[in-house]
């Protein structure tokens, strides 16, 4: 008996490799330059993916300042017959994909995913060891994929030309989702509160001031929360049961907003917390007669600050499905800025409308309200949806449809 | 007949029915009593005005016959005026 159980705790924490399985490790070379800055963007993003595949090692060459480096980065080019130059290059068996962008990372993604089922041959290894011949080579067909992918990912509109899918796709998500945020009525109350205290003023200086600033610094406060988020989210969402935490909030936050459509009044503003209300109402009357115009604006933005706080909890999700959405899609730094900007522009659309039409009419308007019902609707449908597909088809989110 | 209007300066309805208010006033006779949400908060309060604004209350001989409420168009406010009025 004793035999048998040594036996079986021997065959259970035994490596398997000792058995004879193959090592089925994948190895990603990096190609880089110190201080160039697409390097460091790959770099980031290779160290927020490295965990996700248990057999991928990275391995990063230094090429700018290592003479060793630069040859062999050479011998490799020369090798695969690849002609374009630079860095960052990354060599991934057969396949070498040169510099960084909004697309590289996802391609690189794929590119790790393509060996794990296809022959994989470490072509950086065989030429570094003097063993790798050219006229053995069996080249992969990942490249010749991608092309096709990348062909069927551009389409040729009249007047605009070429037009990338994917870039079309996510600057939509931007308009809607921003859009359909920007319908929550909880901030809407607040500006138009601000307006008619700024139109009884004579002053039209401190009225445009006042009136931007607190517009501006809502804009700002909302992007420095959803791209705070962003950091965040490319170092832990890569983690795939943070990544169904966030779709499960998705979720819920869809489960609420359709609540809300069947619940809330067709039309009409709720009064709710007439506490906080009074005491906002009695703030901004205070900081708009101030004297002090310094003081007046600094009361302004910090009510600005203090009320998209509070706007971000009201919108349920919307900013964290959209910032998650830019992450999966793995694109550059400035493209989640521009994206991120879009989005608060189209978030803050309808304030900014009620503001000049006041400004330059000196009427104060209010928007309909008669579709604040359906913004629930919307958003309910695109935050399930994002929900379901970050949970089983997370691909789909990245306009991967095969 | 008297109508009572209750609105807030900060609801975006309220300013959008402002115009149908403003209407009916012009095509009926009837006294039109204007109360502010906050402003009125005490004379309000009598009312028991509910949570959504505005909301038009019809009165009839001192007795609150219909009410309204939320962004109500012209065609609905008129003809609640004349079912409540005749």
């Amino acid at each position: 008996m004793k035999k048998v159980l040594l036996f079986l705790i021997l065959f259970l924490f035994f490596p398997l490799s000792v058995f004879g399985k193959e090592d089925d490790t994948i190895t990603l070379y990096l190609f880089h330059g110190d201080g160039c800055p697409h390097c460091a963007e790959e770099i980031e993003f290779l160290n927020s993916i490295e965990d996700e595949y248990s057999n991928l090692r990275i391995i990063k060459y230094e090429v700018w300042y290592d003479e060793g480096h630069a040859d062999l980065l050479d011998q490799v080019r020369k090798a695969l017959d690849v002609e374009e130059s630079g860095v960052p290059t990354t060599v991934i068996g057969d396949t070498v994909i040169t510099g960084f962008g909004s697309s590289t990372g996802s391609r690189i993604q794929r590119a790790i995913e393509y060996y794990q089922t296809e022959e994989y041959k470490d072509v950086v290894f065989e030429v570094t060891a003097g063993t790798f011949r050219k006229e053995e080579k069996h080249k992969s067909d990942f490249m010749e994929k991608e092309k096709k992918s990348d062909q069927e990912m551009t389409m040729k509109i009249p007047l605009f030309g070429k037009i990338n899918l994917k870039k079309v796709s996510l600057a939509t998500a931007a308009i809607v989702i921003g859009f359909i945020d920007g319908f929550n009525p909880c901030a809407m109350w607040i500006l138009l509160f601000l307006i008619s205290v700024l139109i009884g003023m004579k002053d039209r200086k401190r009225m445009w001031t006042l009136g931007l600033a607190f517009l501006i610094t809502s804009a700002l406060v909302y992007m420095f929360i959803m791209l705070s988020w962003i950091q965040i989210a490319v170092k832990i969402t890569t983690v795939i049961w943070i990544r169904n935490i966030i779709a499960i909030i998705a979720l819920i936050g869809g489960i609420v907003n359709f609540k809300s459509f069947f619940t809330s009044h067709d039309s009409g503003c709720e009064v709710v917390d007439n506490k906080r209300r009074k005491k906002i109402l009695k703030k901004i009357q205070s900081f708009t007669r101030n004297k002090s115009f310094i003081l007046a604006l600094i009361g302004v933005m910090g009510l600005a600050v203090s009320v998209n706080l509070v706007e971000l909890a009201c919108s349920a999700g919307l900013p964290l499905v959209f910032t998650e959405l830019l992450v999966l899609n793995h694109v550059s730094s400035v493209m989640k800025f521009l994206y991120t900007l879009l989005y608060i522009l189209f978030f803050l659309i309808d304030d900014l409308i009620v503001f000049f039409i006041a400004m330059f009419t000196m009427k104060i308007t209010g928007i309909s309200t008669k579709y604040n019902k359906y913004s629930h609707l919307l958003g309910g449908l695109v935050m399930i949806l994002i929900g379901i597909l970050l949970l089983w088809k997370p691909e789909w989110l990245m306009f991967q449809f095969k | 007949m008297k109508i009572i209007k209750i609105s807030a300066i900060w609801c975006g309805a309220c300013l959008i029915t402002n115009k149908v208010w403003n209407q009916l006033q012009k095509n009926y006779d009837f006294e039109a009593v204007e109360l502010d949400y906050d402003i009125d908060e005490e004379e309000v309060e009598k009312y028991s005005p509910g949570n959504i604004l505005p909301v038009f209350l019809f009165y009839k001989n001192d007795n609150e016959v219909a009410r309204l409420s939320g962004e109500v168009s012209y065609k609905e406010l008129e003809e609640m005026y004349l079912k409540v009025g005749e």
